[in-house]
């Protein structure tokens, strides 16, 4: 009986192990290929020969050269993996500060017109970058910031989605919490370190994550603030390396994905803990 | 000081670094984008430049085909996303094992996995291969009808994960009691699903909506690096437009082709909250 169970649940595990794999393929895919030769490389991605693509996951020859390449031959692609870092990480705290400040105020404290300001964060959160992407460039040009990394550094550190996400971490700690501290004679910023930022774990992370990648990946704003492409981060070069160093994309890909999977991998159990009502401790 | 006023002063500071980075970055920059939306070459000509852009064929290309990749992106994202997160919701446990896998996707930079896609979809690639090899034509993905194809395809690959782990925790957050006096009532399965789970789930729909909208702009960049500057007609989206007279310093275009372009954007975020009226999300 309990085998025949078993048995029922199969198809289902079947199907989740079909789901995991389609979307961990093309990853899977790009790490085998970052371990062949790059003549191996090249002959893959030279659409012009005739036949069909197959999927080779195992190498002809198993070789690190492309990482070879990447470390220590090519100083280009690590000073723009440089940039990348330069530009991201200060970008990504300055935002998770900000946020946590006004989300704790427009989730929690009460003040006239705080809904209608909220709305504003909204409509503000959805609209793209390119509709901002020129007005931004005059606002920088007068500031005196282009072709700065705070050109891409400054703006980035504003968001409306972030206020948004903390804001709804920060409605699920339960109000008493804070009149109990009031009551003690606490003060807003006490309040703020010693019972928000701790409960709001998980929403902090799940930002920090979210925002690292989405500047991380910036092109538009590079390629729109910075004359001297020097300054280009990875992500711009690495959207024309197939066509211009075809024999070391892979590693090349494989080494810009890690500092993204790295946060991912520390923070994992608190990523998708901001949506949930329960285990808040 | 009356506790009233305190609070309000404190509020008021809590908020000053996002909204003054808000104002500058966002706010100033909008009003600028429209008060250049009304000049032309230096002199005021009020609506010219939006009646001029009316009659731009490429305009009405690229919001036609922003609007089907949106309206087909997005609502197959949810539905598939939604549908998953009700599979996934039948085991007891996700493994952190299977939730890593739904987030990398993610996680993984748009620009590290170019080369992948082509060799998926270049005209003699692994998906070709795959459709000859059953006795199908090959699809052409780079040219015409089947580029949007591709491009929804890889925006729901990225996003579904992310999508999946919103509706799940939605899920998770509905007592289970719901679903134990359903059943007793004899509700159906599908019954529980339409009127328990769907309903329920709103807020995080809502959430999972924003995200969808936000991150349909970012395919741009896959758009972008996957067909450079001018792409097939079927996949020039609004982006392309406002990136390609944003390279020919075309501000009168840009300008009012970003207001048309975030008017339509607000529209549809009120016709949203319209919908949603009953279980307000600022409530």
């Amino acid at each position: 009986m309990k085998k025949l169970k078993k048995l029922k649940k199969l198809p289902k595990y079947i199907l989740l192990a079909a789901i995991a794999a389609f979307f961990l393929f093309p990853v899977i895919y790009m790490l085998a290929m970052s371990v062949m030769t790059s003549e191996e490389v090249s002959r893959i991605l030279d659409f012009s020969s005739d036949g069909f693509k197959s999927i080779d996951l195992i190498p002809q020859v198993f070789s690190l050269e492309q990482y070879y390449q990447v470390f220590f031959r090519r100083a280009d692609y690590l000073l723009e993996f440089w940039n990348s870092i330069i530009i991201t990480v200060p970008t990504v705290i300055g935002q998770t500060v900000v946020c946590a400040l006004a989300a704790f105020a427009f989730g929690k404290l009460e003040f006239p017109g705080r809904d209608k300001l909220f709305f504003v964060y909204i409509i503000l959160l959805i609209l793209p970058t390119q509709v901002t992407l020129v007005p931004n460039y005059i606002v920088l040009n007068n500031m005196g910031l282009l072709n700065s990394f705070l050109a891409v550094i400054l703006p980035g550190m504003f968001s409306a989605f972030g206020v948004c996400l903390l804001r709804q971490s920060v409605r699920y700690i339960p109000d008493a919490f804070i009149e109990a501290a009031r009551m003690d004679g606490a003060s807003y910023i006490n309040i703020f370190l010693k019972i928000i930022l701790p409960q709001i774990k998980g929403g902090l992370v799940t930002l920090f994550l979210l925002c690292f990648i989405d500047n991380y990946n910036l092109i538009e704003q590079p390629l729109a603030y910075f004359n001297d492409s020097e300054k280009y981060p990875l992500a711009v070069t690495m959207s024309e390396i197939g066509v211009n160093d075809a024999g070391i994309v892979f590693a090349c890909g494989v080494m810009f994905m890690i500092p993204p999977l790295l946060i991912y991998y520390i923070g994992q159990d608190d990523v998708s803990s901001p949506f949930t009502l329960s285990d808040k401790g | 000081m009356k506790y009233k006023t305190r609070t309000r002063i404190a509020a008021a500071l809590f908020i000053l670094p996002s909204f003054l980075g808000i104002l500058i970055f966002y706010i100033i920059p909008y009003i600028i984008c429209f008060l250049n939306s009304m000049y032309s070459g230096g002199d005021f000509t009020g609506v010219a430049n939006y009646a001029e852009l009316l009659e731009n064929n490429a305009f009405w290309l690229a919001m036609k085909n922003t609007a089907v990749f949106m309206g087909v992106g997005i609502t197959l994202l949810l539905v598939i996303s939604f549908l998953l997160a009700l599979f996934l919701n039948s085991f007891r446990k996700i493994s952190a094992f299977f939730r890593s896998a739904l987030l990398i996707p993610v996680i993984v930079p748009s620009a590290s996995l170019i080369c992948v896609w082509q060799l998926f979809f270049e005209d003699n690639g692994v998906i070709n291969g795959i459709l000859n090899s059953l006795g199908m034509d090959s699809v052409k993905f780079f040219s015409g009808g089947f580029s949007v194809v591709m491009i929804i395809f890889i925006y729901i690959w990225k996003n579904c994960g992310f999508c999946v782990i919103l509706f799940t925790a939605g899920l998770a957050n509905i007592p289970e009691q719901y679903y134990e006096s359903a059943r007793l009532d004899g509700a159906s399965k599908l019954k529980t699903v339409t009127r328990i789970s769907m309903p329920l789930i709103t807020p995080t729909a809502f959430f999972a909506f924003l995200m969808a909208v936000i991150y349909s702009f970012k395919i741009f960049r896959e758009v972008f690096v996957l067909f450079g500057d001018y792409p097939d007609e079927n996949v020039y989206f609004l982006q392309n437009f406002i990136n390609n007279n944003f390279k020919s310093l075309n501000f009168a275009h840009l300008s009012s082709a970003s207001i048309v372009f975030s008017v339509f954007l607000i529209l549809l975020l009120l016709l949203f909250f319209i919908f949603e009226r009953k279980r307000n999300f600022l409530e």
